[in-house]
């Protein structure tokens, strides 16, 4: 008798599956990264290693104006969503005349559940009918409204967490109500706040089809143009940028997980 | 005698299906300058009464004075009373110091003055040395010291706490009375102290108030708590007591014979029943004794306690007994189990309830 068959957590294959799954996950990334530094055109030939596609990437006006309008998107409708999400979260979790808190909180976090694609059309209907032209500023509104519920997640997290006491101690100790908010609720509330931004910041940032929805001719962001791009064909340069957007997500999401950490 | 805190009918009704009432009517006046206990079993209404003080609470009716000013309406922040709450509750984002200085940078006093007063405090709690330290690096009775020197800091009127000793070991919690008992005199001001804990309440307080159920059943000090309970709850909840149900047969000189029903009788103080009545009587297991006389019984139980002994008898006539009682100088056992006791009573040591 094998040791590993007395073992009751062990199953026969289930390591290499487990295995073969990791690959399947992670490999065409290694590729896309790998081949964003190729000295030659090719996507499937190794030819030396350049950075030659990261500087045409970057000098790129339709990338440099796609990337801005991507960024300015992004850090408005993550600091509305938070800012919401943190009021929702305040509201739904200390307030004592709020009643059917859990019902609230479901149907702040249900449309983590509606297919992307019909909220998409919802938005753009929505727009229409009220005759909404802001430019920039739909989509923003746009990403304020799906990032909420990212945003909210976290915040919520760590407010339960959250021993109400502390607030209460805060009280007791000559301090009113916005005074508690802002020198006990609030900084403890703050890593969770941060992992909200973060995430609504990520997911803002790498939206494509309620964007492609919603955007008006000039309001192209990152995601819609590397999709242009990819429809005449796969360049390096489309991996150079795409490495760099993927640099991104994985630094923040490091900070982020090291400030839930730490806290 | 100046009054701290006047409890004047107050209710507390939670409401809820159904609504739950935590505190019944009470009434109660606290001294100035005094350790003043609220005792009782979880659920009686003790916290309640602690956070209607300290403002977390709103009571349904009655009133609540502080120093003679009505005080029900003002929100916690305008309270002149500070809390020390049971899971200590220091701001974790502050250092010690901090903590402690929190209040009084509140009440607007200068940088200077807050940090000197927090030192102060620091040093009254032997805790100097932990100012710079974060909450989370100390121990538990370390930081129940922090939550004492950060609500003692702004020098309120009523300090207010809420079974701070709970959550400490045993040892620790001994240590903490005495040091409990020393700031309250060293700082002179009024202690409303909630515990479930009877010992600590009997070893620590001027006076105490019994809750039970939502309602204040008594309100003495220990000795009269201990020796004078009003009813069998206060009887039953400090200290143990063997009870009877009893006949009062002929009076004689303030002194009276209590027929029990299983048909022994035990003699005792004269009471405010008259003859032939039936009340409860109890008496307190070590003021009875294993003697050659008195109610004769078998010793069905031993129960050691390093102290003393608690010896279980069933009386002949059918009701238990506990006796507790110091083992012999040369540690032996008074008696064995299955051994033919008697059971001998002092009749001063006799108390009638009142039905």
């Amino acid at each position: 008798m094998r040791h590993s068959d007395r073992d009751i957590r062990w199953l026969p294959g289930f390591n290499w599956v487990t295995l073969f799954f990791f690959l399947f996950l992670y490999l065409p990334l290694i590729i896309l990264v790998v081949f964003s530094f190729n000295a030659s055109r090719s996507a499937t030939v190794w030819d030396g290693f350049s950075l030659q596609w990261y500087a045409k990437a970057f000098a790129n006006d339709d990338i440099q104006r796609a990337t801005k309008n991507s960024l300015i998107i992004a850090v408005f409708a993550t600091i509305n969503a938070t800012t919401l999400a943190t009021m929702a979260a305040l509201a739904l979790g200390r307030n004592r005349r709020v009643r059917r808190k859990q019902m609230f909180s479901g149907l702040i976090i249900l449309p983590l559940m509606i297919p992307e694609i019909v909220t998409a059309v919802a938005t753009l209907t929505f727009f229409a009918a009220i005759g909404l032209s802001l430019g920039l500023g739909n989509i923003i509104i746009a990403h304020t409204v799906f990032c909420i519920p990212f945003a909210y997640l976290p915040i919520r997290a760590r407010l339960q967490g959250m021993d109400e006491s502390l607030e209460a101690a805060a009280r007791d100790l000559y301090s009113g109500k916005w005074a508690t908010l802002r020198l006990v609720t609030l900084p403890l509330l703050m890593p969770g706040i941060i992992s909200g931004a973060m995430l609504a910041f990520i997911i803002s940032l790498d939206d494509f089809i309620i964007t492609l929805m919603v955007a008006e001719a000039g309001s192209t962001t990152l995601p819609i143009y590397i999709y242009s791009l990819v429809r005449i064909g796969i360049t390096p340069e489309v991996n150079a940028i795409s490495t760099v957007l993927l640099g991104i997500s994985i630094i923040i999401v490091t900070v982020s997980y090291l400030i839930g950490k730490k806290t | 005698m100046k009054t701290a805190v006047s409890i004047k009918n107050l209710n507390k009704i939670y409401s809820g299906v159904p609504p739950v009432q935590a505190l019944r009517d009470a009434t109660l006046d606290i001294r100035d300058n005094e350790f003043f206990t609220l005792l009782g079993p979880s659920g009686c209404g003790k916290t309640t009464l602690l956070r209607l003080i300290a403002g977390f609470e709103a009571p349904t009716g009655g009133s609540l004075h502080l120093f003679g000013e009505e005080i029900s309406a003002l929100p916690p922040e305008s309270r002149p009373v500070n809390t020390v709450f049971q899971h200590y509750s220091l701001f974790p984002h502050m250092s010690v110091l901090e903590n402690v200085a929190f209040g009084l940078r509140r009440l607007r006093k200068s940088e200077a003055k807050a940090h000197a007063t927090a030192q102060e405090m620091l040093d009254l709690v032997h805790l100097s040395d932990f100012a710079a330290r974060s909450p989370g690096q100390l121990s538990g009775g370390q930081q129940q010291r922090v939550a004492l020197a950060r609500a003692l800091a702004p020098h309120p009127r009523v300090l207010l706490l809420d079974e701070p000793l709970s959550a400490l070991d045993l040892k620790l919690r001994q240590s903490m009375r005495a040091e409990l008992k020393r700031l309250q005199k060293e700082t002179g001001i009024t202690f409303v102290f909630v515990t479930h804990d009877q010992e600590e309440a009997l070893a620590m307080s001027d006076r105490i108030a019994v809750m039970s159920q939502g309602e204040i059943q008594q309100v003495d000090n220990p000795a009269r708590i201990y020796e004078f309970p009003e009813n069998r709850f206060v009887a039953e909840f400090i200290g143990d007591a063997n009870f009877f149900e009893a006949r009062v047969g002929a009076n004689e000189e303030g002194s009276a014979n209590y027929h029990l029903f299983d048909g022994s009788k035990l003699h005792g103080p004269q009471g405010h029943a008259p003859e032939g009545a039936t009340v409860t009587i109890f008496f307190r297991p070590e003021k009875a004794r294993l003697a050659q006389t008195g109610l004769a019984g078998e010793v069905t139980e031993i129960l050691y306690l390093g102290n003393n002994t608690d010896y279980l008898i069933r009386l002949d006539q059918g009701a238990d007994v506990m006796v507790r009682s110091e083992n012999h100088k040369d540690g032996t056992a008074l008696a064995e189990t299955g051994a033919r006791v008697c059971v001998e009573v002092d009749p001063r040591a006799i108390r009638v309830l009142i039905p």
